[in-house]
């Protein structure tokens, strides 16, 4: 009522004062509840994505306690099934009654022992290798890595070839081991999915960086189809090299050369000096 | 009174400059109605003067308490400074103690707007996933951008039309009004609980 009594002179001051006051009031609101609901939308996305990466953490986790599942049975299968019965076989030729028989049945069975004790050292020697490559520990990555791809090529079926720009300096014996299971795993999905006829390893260093990079000229995967592997229920051997990348620190890049002729992975790995 | 009661459960800084702020509020309405009833022109309007330059210095502290970057704080610090010399100059020198310091205000009001607006800015580029109206700073700093938007036009008139009768009841309702919101919103503010995470500038 107020505001309408205003006298003529005043009613041009009074509407300046009443729609001035209501815009800015209005304004003001606006602008507050911008904020609030942008605010909101942010964090609903925030919450969207770390939600996300949980998921992909609890994955890889999965992938990785899956992995050393198996291969504990692969472990034990090999000890139970190979060393196992050698085991039992060359116990049944060093049998008690042994001392009853001819020593030329005594000699033969000691023979057999010794045969069977000497396959049994070898089978462990060979579980023994497969857990931590003895190049690897002894000589370092590019012998590993080379020692792999020759036997490799020793199949005739696929050309494999690696070539290290800058070696001077061995990486830290943990950072070697994962580093070679990451490119043996991918090594190992080239020759099993890709159809490649040719592999090529190189590797060089930049600042603190080391770069590893594989061609191929197979049927390769993408970033996008990295991604969606890694979220998806199968494709536990990407999880796991997913999982060894993010231990060292790293990154993983798939993509295609320009001419779209040969598939590339790149693995970028902060470098981590050797304790002597 | 509510600041009182929960005390023990807030001790932001910036909380307790804003208390402060509310008592010097309650004392200066006390004032402004003694001297308004005794008819004392002159001194009234020098304790609404004093109120700008008062109003202005508490928010620029809660400003410099709430904002984490020392390039603003320092902007702070020299904006309160330059006004506090500019509303000297313009209450004793251009206004003479006459009338409204309209311009003062209009200027304090449309600082302390940047500021909020800056304020506002700064918490939707945040990284947090803090709620941003659970800190009490937040409905500090829209109280004040309610208060002095709704009364920007009120008080940048009142120098030529103070003395208007029905501008005065147009000041009254307007004035009284967006001071109840004000209260409201600050009443909220002192009843916030502390913030958990609040590291909303510090990459800044």
């Amino acid at each position: 009522m107020f505001f309408l009594q205003a006298s003529p002179g005043m009613m041009g001051s009074s509407n300046v004062l009443i729609f001035g006051t209501l815009g800015m009031f209005i304004m003001a609101i606006t602008l507050v509840s911008v904020v609030v609901f942008h605010q909101r939308r942010v964090i609903k996305f925030n919450k969207q994505l770390q939600r996300m990466e949980e998921e992909k953490q609890q994955m890889l986790l999965k992938a990785s306690i899956n992995s050393q599942e198996e291969e504990r049975q692969r472990i034990a299968a090999d000890l139970h099934d190979d060393a196992g019965p050698l085991l039992a076989t060359a116990r049944l030729y060093l049998s008690e009654n042994l001392i009853h028989q001819e020593p030329a049945v005594q000699l033969q069975s000691i023979f057999s022992a010794k045969q069977i004790i000497d396959d049994s050292i070898q089978l462990i020697r060979n579980i023994s290798h497969s857990l931590m490559p003895p190049t690897l520990k002894n000589f370092g990555l590019e012998s590993a890595i080379k020692d792999l791809f020759e036997k490799i090529n020793g199949s005739g079926v696929i050309n494999a070839t690696a070539r290290f720009h800058d070696n001077r300096e061995r990486l830290s014996e943990e950072q070697e081991l994962l580093i070679f299971r990451v490119l043996q795993e991918l090594v190992t999905n080239i020759i099993k999915h890709s159809g490649a006829e040719f592999i090529h390893l190189t590797q060089n260093v930049q600042e603190n960086l080391s770069y590893f990079r594989i061609h191929h000229d197979g049927k390769g995967i993408l970033q996008d189809d990295f991604e969606r592997l890694n979220y998806d229920s199968i494709g536990l051997g990407l999880k796991n090299i997913e999982s060894r990348i993010k231990v060292l620190n790293g990154k993983i890049y798939f993509d295609i050369d320009s001419t779209e002729t040969y598939y590339k992975v790149t693995i970028e790995i902060p470098r981590a000096q050797r304790k002597n | 009174m509510f600041f009182l009661l929960f005390k023990k459960n807030n001790k932001e800084k910036t909380v307790r400059v804003i208390f402060f702020y509310i008592l010097y509020c309650i004392l200066n309405e006390a004032l402004g109605y003694y001297l308004q009833g005794e008819h004392l022109k002159k001194p009234f309007i020098f304790f609404l003067a004093l109120f700008t330059v008062f109003e202005f210095s508490f928010f620029c502290l809660f400003f410099y308490y709430a904002i984490s970057i020392a390039v603003i704080k320092k902007v702070v610090l020299f904006t309160w400074l330059g006004f506090i010399i500019f509303s000297f100059i313009d209450f004793f020198y251009i206004n003479k103690m006459g009338a409204l310091d309209s311009v003062s205000i209009g200027i304090e009001s449309i600082l302390i707007i940047i500021m909020c607006i800056y304020f506002l800015f700064i918490q939707i580029r945040g990284s947090n996933n803090l709620f941003v109206y659970s800190t009490s700073n937040f409905w500090i700093v829209i109280s004040f951008l309610i208060y002095l938007s709704g009364t920007f036009f009120l008080y940048i008139m009142a120098d030529k039309m103070f003395y208007n009768e029905t501008y005065r009841v147009q000041y009254n309702i307007i004035n009284s009004a967006f001071n109840i919101i004000k209260n409201i919103l600050l009443s909220v503010a002192m009843l916030m609980k502390p913030a958990l995470v609040n590291n909303h500038n510090k990459r800044y």
